[in-house]
């Protein structure tokens, strides 16, 4: 292993990495929560309290007091 | 000073300034720091604690005296309820390290909807109570700074994701890397062990592992003069975050172990039990069982749990029953199995008693080994004896000392040379083992052991063993 390596902080290029890709992924996923806005009187209340805790976490549910409570 | 009991600091909690967890006469509490007390004090008004703690996500607590602090700089001391055991995540099966990730990331949903975050995302602040994950840092959490990426993005890809994508696409095996990195696996490793196909159909792992770790590498050196003025500037936002953990959440969700079994998750199906055999097995592990139990036996060691047949035999004979095997698909299927039932008595991990987990990290004792661990009132052995005695050269007497170290009682299966079992691991070797007799197994156990009672298995040539530790 070259010395090098003792002083590369892999949390640097994560950071970096972590905002590009949040960047690819967040237009599915507004348009998958624009999908769910519109349907989304016809779909049953997920039940599964891991799902909701993310799957209702939608910028607009941001602090309503259901997004964990099953 | 008082005559209160001296404070001893946990060897694994040594990183946070903000606190850290001690003990004073056996009870576990956590000291939190003045330094902290912003952060603490919205945990408790934003409703995160209450909430988290009353959803079973994060180990509940309750105030405990100041005056119990041993270290200057304290704003509060708390005492979490305690875990019965503690298991460490190389030592937990595929499907209990995926739901300790989803456990990690609701954590970090209920506090981003309510102001805040997760500091860390270390599978260590996870242990399992009740037949379920838990979070055990009460100080894993912060007010969440507008527009900043997630902080342990690195340390759940590292902890979490980069193990599950291993086992899921490569080998089951491989979360014993987790053993080798306790701070998790490096993502470069991660994604040059994973198959090539992972980089194109995996939406997920093509993201947060491959172009992660290829990520890691560009940038961590063209950060410039003052990097940590280029990390501060890296913003992003909210929706942005949520989109990111949302795919996080999806990726674990998406990972599956591949159906197939190993020879010891099959083994339960097909032993060389006649169906008298078995019952008249499970007739004397039950009598035997009961008979600790009613000595004040509290905690079983099912070593060789296999799929946990003989755990749920101990559990109904009042036992809180640890279920170690060495094989992980025994221990998902037995993990899987009781995740169904809602058994609550019984914790499954993944051991091997002739080759125990090491003591970890900082200075070998930041992760305590399994010797270290030890809690039994009594070790159950059934079809234990030979593996260690003739599959793996483990001289009768070592066997007896090892024990003796455990436990104070004893249930152990004899299984004899003449045994098709035995027969089978001797196929294959040159018979040495002149001392695996009977008489040779109860001279070596009655060195540690009286041998309180000796049960012959109806239909087979096996006898079972209780045996008491000589004081």
């Amino acid at each position: 292993m070259h010395l090098v390596f003792l002083y590369i902080d892999p949390g640097a290029g994560s950071l970096v990495i972590q905002a590009i890709i949040a960047g690819l992924v967040s237009i599915p996923f507004f348009f998958r929560n624009a999908i769910r806005r519109t349907f989304g009187r016809f779909q049953s209340k997920p039940t599964d309290g891991a799902s909701a805790a993310t799957g209702s976490s939608a910028p607009e549910d941001k602090g309503a007091a259901s997004t964990d409570s099953e | 000073m008082t005559d209160r009991p001296a404070a001893e600091r946990e060897p694994g909690s040594y990183r946070d300034p903000s606190g850290f967890v001690f003990r004073r006469d056996g009870v576990l509490y956590r000291q939190i720091n003045a330094s902290f007390a912003d952060d603490w004090a919205t945990f408790d008004v934003s409703g995160l604690h209450s909430a988290l703690v009353k959803e079973g996500v994060l180990v509940a607590d309750a105030p405990a005296s100041l005056d119990l602090a041993p270290e200057p700089g304290a704003l509060a001391v708390i005492q979490p309820d305690a875990i019965e055991f503690i298991t460490h995540p190389f030592e937990w099966s595929f499907s209990q390290l995926k739901d300790a990730a989803l456990l990690t990331l609701r954590a970090q949903a209920m506090a981003g909807a309510r102001g805040m975050t997760l500091r860390d995302a270390s599978a260590y602040n996870v242990q399992f109570k009740g037949g379920k994950p838990i979070l055990i840092d009460t100080l894993s959490f912060e007010r969440a700074a507008p527009d900043q990426p997630w902080k342990p993005y690195r340390q759940f890809c590292e902890n979490f994701l980069a193990p599950l994508a291993l086992m899921a696409h490569r080998d089951g095996r491989l979360g014993q890397l987790l053993r080798t990195w306790v701070d998790g696996v490096p993502l470069d490793l991660a994604s040059e062990l994973l198959p090539g196909r992972t980089r194109y159909l995996s939406p997920g792992l093509a993201a947060h592992i491959h172009l992660h770790a290829r990520g890691q590498r560009q940038h961590s050196g063209d950060s410039g003069p003052n990097p940590a003025a280029a990390q501060r500037s890296v913003t992003m936002s909210e929706n942005r975050r949520l989109a990111l953990l949302d795919h996080l959440k999806r990726t674990v969700e998406g990972l599956h172990l591949p159906a197939h079994g190993t020879v010891w998750a099959d083994y339960a199906d097909q032993t060389s039990y006649s169906a008298a055999g078995t019952a008249s097995k499970e007739a004397i592990v039950k009598r035997m069982a009961e008979a600790v139990a009613a000595d004040g036996g509290k905690v079983a060691w099912d070593v060789g749990a296999n799929t946990g047949r003989y755990s749920a035999i101990a559990a109904d004979a009042g036992f809180w029953v640890l279920a170690l095997d060495i094989d992980w698909a025994a221990v998902e299927r037995h993990y899987l199995a009781l995740k169904a039932s809602g058994e609550q008595r019984i914790m499954p991990f993944l051991a091997d008693i002739a080759e125990p987990s090491p003591g970890i990290g900082w200075g070998n004792v930041e992760r305590a080994s399994l010797i270290d661990r030890s809690n039994a009132d009594v070790v159950i052995g059934l079809a234990l004896v030979h593996h260690l005695a003739i599959g793996r050269n483990v001289p009768l007497p070592m066997i007896s000392s090892l024990m003796a170290r455990l436990s104070p009682h004893l249930i152990l299966e004899w299984i004899p040379k003449t045994d098709p079992m035995v027969q089978k691991l001797l196929a294959a070797r040159e018979d040495i083992f002149t001392d695996y007799t009977p008489e040779g197994f109860k001279a070596a156990f009655s060195r540690d052991f009286e041998i309180l009672e000796e049960a012959p298995i109806e239909d087979s040539g096996r006898v079972l063993f209780r045996m008491r530790r000589r004081s």
